[in-house]
């Protein structure tokens, strides 16, 4: 059993589901970091991203065009971003409260708009054609290249956007104006306040950003990954992405590493559930089982550091 | 005096806020639905009300369910007021109350103890192992700072999953369509206080002395005093000698008892075996519920009975009418927002404060200008 | 009086805070175009609310501001800005892992191409005013590594690169050396003669003669008026200001000290930006006295009394309570060897705000036998405990069921204190205890602490109210850079100017004068 389970990790296969599986927890995770940058813990993302999931099937239904539905999908994230903005900001809901809530929409809500909207319960299989799905691309050249090009090449259009926002939204937090008013912003808001920069302006902005990017991320699991919109289908994928934000420090190079290693525990768990006499059940656990342990790996070392500098006490006394 | 003012403006905006979500929901409801009347209808009376011919009547058999509908959700608010009272956002009373209602059914099937006293071992261990499994997130929060809230949310995935492969694999009733365990035994199963199909059992008495209990402990010892101390200000807390790694690990184990409780004890007194295939809700119910007491265990069961209420609403509309019933996310996502908002109408809260504190100033004035006049 | 004299004219403001603080009832502050004008007052007269409301920081609940003739609606700091009105906070605002240039031109970064921020421009900006303003920084340096003095000339900058013609400078003096502060003063002299007008907060009397044209000088919310600074006496001023004739003599019989309570040896602690905050710290406090910890904050006060309280780990020494270990322990095992803290920071540490001030009040004890009966509060007892604290330490309050943030300062600093004073203490630290509270609370507090260790405490007090912590103290020690300068056994013949020596580091005495303080 074991080697059949070697012979499955170490195919390009393997690998390029490994990619394909972390796309979307890297939209979120992205999402987490733009919004903590600013000072915002964003716990709606599980929320935002099963309700623009949700959209961007419905919007690629109704105008038979998968772009559309991507971008519906975007908006809706914004604006359940912005809603909770107008909650926590405005009217100081604890932000921590105002996620939960939309992720009360996330789970309930959605079935709701569903049948209102198309009368179908649970999932909207009979909604989805190949021309509401989002396309796949070959890169040329690398698809040609043995191996690499197997796992490179041949994935949907929002999974290379994915990796391409680990850069842009580096350049945004480090090079543009904005990001230097989301990050200042995030380490000292009075200072931000004091210099005329709208420190609540700054936080929508940063927050509809972490919903646009969740927003993708739920088009990407039902326009690619599952091929259709199911209530169970974000499976904690919102909650993994902030694990990912904080095993990643919070920059986005660290946090495209983290959401990696979860992709990677996600797409043994498919591996591994395809092999004989293993529970289903169990092997669901690995990805969450993971999060934990990074979590308690990052949060041990954390610690680690400050009691060196505690123990150098000791020593010396 | 200005004190009762503030009370009354508290009430009010709680009032506001209800009426607000309500509104939301009218609004949905107007705009998606063929007969938003009738769906209205049935939402607000529907609970407690039965539509005849004749007119409205009141429907007994209407308030025994929603009381029953509270029995799992009054622990799950119980446990959360403990747990967010310390300032602990530990979100797996979710999936606590799987596991509690699966323990307590395997003690109900496979534990041959007489009558009386089954259904207490059952709940008990049930609430030991809802207690010892939060130890993960209060244990790693305290010793490595670990985020509670991550982990606990991890927590009721690894769960609920865990509890599906136990039941499919080892303790299911082959001989059932559905994937469920082989029949709690009569002598644990909690029995209705009267015998009318509405499932208020005896649990909701237990229910409601815990709601004491929990009361007492938050507002009468002083651990529940502590651990209160902790989640207004830590540092006051420490600095003041309390040991607060120890209460805040002891809120999430209470938090973890509570709503392990609270599933078995819905398991044994409402179903003859167990067959919950998804996380219940209940846990997420018991944080809006929560937040509705104000973390006041003495407010659990008035919110309990509001969301019961609503939730019950949601069925009856979803039934007679063509409105979904999982409305009821809708309509407690936007009691939620409301209801925590801090700022939410503060404009006349501050002009309640203003207007106290002038009158102080003007009193104070006088009663200086009567001393000064005494002194001449 | 023309009317275009004035640049700043704020009528009849009156601003009370969401728990019912009017921290400033109808007051009347105009400033004249290019005068230094100085705003006096004692910590919570009044001073910051009024010029956070000028900043657009607060909203006033009431009143109108006239700014340059045009009546403005001050709604954010950037309305304010475009005011010309610009401030430089007591603390700073700046963003630490940023460079100065990009602390100076935040919110109004030059860019390339529309969105990229063009680096070079900023530093460019930076050092072009930092030259016309003669206020030198290192354009490049992160922030978090820049002197307290270069600090606030970055504030300065910040304010004059985004067009203020109009400075409140809030306290700028309270961190600066001595050397620093009389740069700073230059400075603002060049700029009133550039035609900049500054508005200038401080309660240092010498200072405010030395600088400034006119003052206005507020009490408990009030405005008591406008001066000219050269026709009116300091004594004058400190009348203005509390109220009455200063009388700061505490009444207090001599000490008789005995056995030492408290020992420190050797202390060491380096600071996570490497700096060495605690050098070789070595003292006593006797049973029956008061040892005074003066010096100018920030060198090394804070740090040790955190050490002292567990709150934080040496590097190196030891400290004991009647020769028992108290380093590294738990708050619960170092109240229980009988050491009290009245916290230099009572908003983080001495309350819980939304708790009653019987909560408050029991903090320390609620688990002790005579507050419970089995496993329930002994509810009576508490209330007893509670109202009997309140009576004794005077506390203005509506009932025990009041929530502490709704008392004024005082009043909070009285729960603390009561709190504190009242478990039998053998051991009283009490940091910076009367600081920003009314003079009647003060001289409570004061009374209490000597009342306390004429009975037998011995008292740690560490205070950077000079006046104080002589008129306090049975024997003194000064800190500067982190270790002890001096010691004097007797504060009854100290003189303020030889004090200002060893706290500004311009003097020391030898090991051997300073060893005297561990009584061995």
């Amino acid at each position: 059993m074991f080697e059949q389970f070697l012979s499955t990790i170490l195919k390009a296969e393997f690998l390029f589901s490994v990619i394909r599986i972390t796309a979307p927890i890297l939209f979120a995770a992205l999402g987490a970091v733009v919004a903590e940058k600013a000072g915002v813990v964003n716990i709606g993302l599980e929320g935002i991203m099963m309700i623009s999931a949700l959209f961007g099937v419905l919007f690629s239904y109704w105008t038979q065009s998968w772009l559309i539905g991507v971008l519906g999908a975007l908006v809706i994230g914004v604006l359940l971003s912005l809603m909770m903005g107008f909650f926590a900001f405005k009217l100081k809901t604890d932000i921590i409260l105002a996620g939960i809530a939309v992720n009360m929409l996330g789970a309930g809500g959605t079935i709701f708009l569903l049948y209102m909207f198309t009368g179908m319960r649970g999932n909207t299989g009979a909604l989805v054609t190949p021309n509401t799905l989002i396309p796949v691309v070959n890169i040329p050249l690398i698809k040609d290249i043995p191996i690499l090009g197997e796992v490179l090449s041949g994935h949907s259009v929002l999974t290379y956007v994915a990796f391409l926002f680990v850069w842009l939204l580096w350049a945004v937090l480090y090079k543009t104006s904005i990001g230097l008013d989301i990050r200042a912003v995030g380490e000292n808001p009075d200072a931000a306040g004091s210099v005329g920069i709208s420190v609540e302006r700054i936080k929508y902005i940063a927050i509809a950003i972490s919903g646009a990017l969740a927003g993708l991320g739920g088009a990407f699991m039902s326009m690619y990954y599952s091929q259709g919109w199911n209530s169970g289908m974000v499976a904690g994928r919102g909650f993994i992405a902030l694990a990912a934000q904080a095993m990643g420090r919070g920059e986005p190079l660290g946090t495209m590493l983290s959401s990696l290693l979860f992709g990677l525990a996600q797409a043994l768990r498919t591996k591994v559930s395809g092999l004989q006499g293993v529970s289903s059940y169990l092997v669901s656990v690995i990805p969450y089982v993971v999060t934990v342990i990074g979590l308690v790996i990052y949060a041990a070392s954390t610690m680690q550091k400050v009691k060196k500098h505690h123990t150098k006490a000791q020593k010396g006394a | 005096m200005s004190n009762r003012r503030l009370l009354v403006f508290n009430i009010l905006r709680g009032v506001a806020a209800i009426m607000l979500a309500l509104a939301v929901a009218a609004v949905f409801i107007f705009l998606t639905s063929k007969e938003p009347l009738t769906a209205m209808k049935y939402l607000l009376l529907g609970p407690l009300v039965s539509f005849k011919a004749t007119g409205l009547v009141f429907n007994s058999t209407g308030l025994f369910t929603i009381l029953a509908a509270m029995i799992p959700t009054i622990f799950t608010g119980l446990a959360v007021c403990v747990m967010f009272s310390a300032n602990q956002f530990n979100l797996a009373g979710e999936g606590v109350v799987m596991l509690g209602g699966f323990v307590g059914a395997l003690c109900g099937i496979y534990l041959k103890i007489n009558s009386p006293l089954h259904p207490v071992v059952c709940v008990l261990v049930a609430a030991a192992v809802g207690g010892v499994i939060m130890l993960i997130p209060a244990l790693l929060k305290v010793k490595l700072g670990a985020s509670e809230m991550v982990t606990s949310l991890m927590l009721n995935y690894i769960i609920m999953f865990v509890v599906l492969h136990f039941l499919n694999y080892n303790f299911a009733d082959r001989t059932k369509g559905s994937t469920q365990t082989y029949p709690i035994l009569d002598t644990a199963r909690i029995p209705e206080i009267i015998a009318n199909g509405t499932k208020l059992t005896w649990g909701f008495v237990i229910a409601i002395i815990f709601v004491v209990l929990v009361a007492l402990f938050m507002y009468r010892t002083k651990w529940g005093y502590a651990i209160r101390m902790i989640g207004i200000n830590q540092s006051f807390a420490k600095y003041s000698g309390m040991q607060v790694g120890a209460m805040i690990v002891l809120s999430q184990v209470i938090g973890g008892v509570l709503s392990g409780m609270g599933g078995s004890i819905e398991v044994l007194g409402r179903f003859n075996s167990f067959l919950w295939k998804e996380l219940p809700g209940y846990g997420w119910a018991g944080i809006t519920i929560a937040i509705l007491a104000k973390n006041n265990p003495i407010f659990v069961p008035f919110a309990a009975f509001f969301i019961a209420y609503l939730n019950k609403g949601c069925q009856q509309m979803a039934t007679y009418s063509d409105v979904p019933s999982e409305m009821i996310d809708i309509i407690q996502a936007a009691i939620f927002l409301f209801f925590a908002a801090e700022q939410f109408l503060a404009k006349y809260r501050q002009k309640i404060v203003v207007k106290n504190t002038q009158m102080d100033l003007a009193n104070q004035a006088k009663a200086a200008a009567n001393a000064e006049g005494g002194s001449h | 009086m023309e009317q275009e004299d004035f640049v700043v004219q704020m009528k009849g403001i009156s601003k009370v805070y969401p728990n019912g603080i009017a921290a400033n009832q109808h007051v009347d502050f105009f400033v004249r175009k290019g005068e230094i004008h100085a705003l006096m007052g004692e910590n919570g007269a009044g001073k910051s609310t009024l010029m956070k409301i000028l900043f657009g920081l607060e909203e006033p609940t009431d009143g109108e501001i006239i700014v340059n003739g045009e009546q403005v609606h001050l709604t954010s700091p950037s309305v304010a800005i475009s005011k010309g009105i610009g401030m430089v906070h007591q603390h700073f605002m700046l963003v630490p892992s940023l460079t100065v240039a990009e602390n100076i031109v935040l919110g109004m970064a030059p860019k390339k191409s529309g969105i990229i921020v063009d680096y070079k421009k900023a530093v460019e900006i930076t050092e072009e005013n930092a030259k016309r303003f003669n206020l030198l920084v290192d354009p490049n340096a992160k922030v978090m590594d820049i002197p307290v003095g270069m600090k606030q000339k970055v504030e300065i900058l910040k304010a004059l690169v985004r067009g203020a013609r109009i400075l409140i400078l809030d306290e700028p003096t309270a961190v600066l050396t001595t050397q620093e502060t009389g740069e700073l003063f230059k400075e603002l002299v060049s700029l009133k003669e550039q035609g900049f007008t500054i508005v200038f907060i401080s309660h240092k009397l010498n200072e405010i003669k030395q600088i400034t044209d006119r003052l206005t000088i507020m009490r408990n919310g009030k405005s008591m008026g406008v001066y000219e600074t050269a026709g009116i006496s300091e004594a004058e001023i400190s009348r203005l200001m509390v109220g009455r004739d200063v009388v700061l003599s505490v009444q207090k019989e001599k000490s008789k000290p005995e056995g030492s309570v408290l020992k420190v040896r050797d202390l060491e602690y380096t600071n996570k930006w490497n700096k060495k905050v605690l050098d070789g710290v070595s003292f006593s406090v006797r049973r029956g006295e008061i040892l005074g910890i003066a010096g100018v904050e920030g060198n090394g006060q804070r740090e040790l009394v955190e050490m002292l309280f567990s709150l934080n780990v040496p590097d190196a020494g030891t400290a004991t309570v009647n020769g028992e270990n108290i380093l590294q322990t738990e708050q619960r095992a170092i109240r229980e060897k009988g050491v009290s803290l009245v916290p230099e920071d009572r908003m983080v540490y001495g309350i819980a705000g939304p708790a009653t001030i019987e909560e408050n009040v029991i903090s320390d004890r609620y688990s002790k036998k005579q507050f419970n009966k089995g496993a329930l509060f002994n509810v009576k007892g508490i209330h007893s405990e509670s109202d009997h604290l309140i009576a004794d330490y005077r506390i203005l309050c509506k009932s025990r069921k009041q929530q502490v943030k709704m008392l004024s300062g005082g009043n909070i600093q009285k729960v603390v204190v009561a709190r504190e004073l009242s478990s039998k203490p053998k051991l009283i630290i009490a940091d910076q205890p009367t600081r920003g509270i009314d003079v009647g609370a003060t001289e409570f507090i004061r009374a209490k602490i000597v009342e306390l260790s004429r009975a037998g405490a011995a008292v740690l007090l560490v205070s950077a109210d000079l006046n104080e912590v002589i008129e306090l103290s049975d024997s003194l020690i000064v800190m500067y850079g982190g270790k002890i300068v001096a010691y004097f056994d007797d504060t009854s013949q100290l003189d303020d100017m030889v004090m200002g020596e060893y706290m500004l580091g311009l003097k020391h005495q030898t090991d051997e004068e300073i060893r005297r303080v561990c009584y061995e």
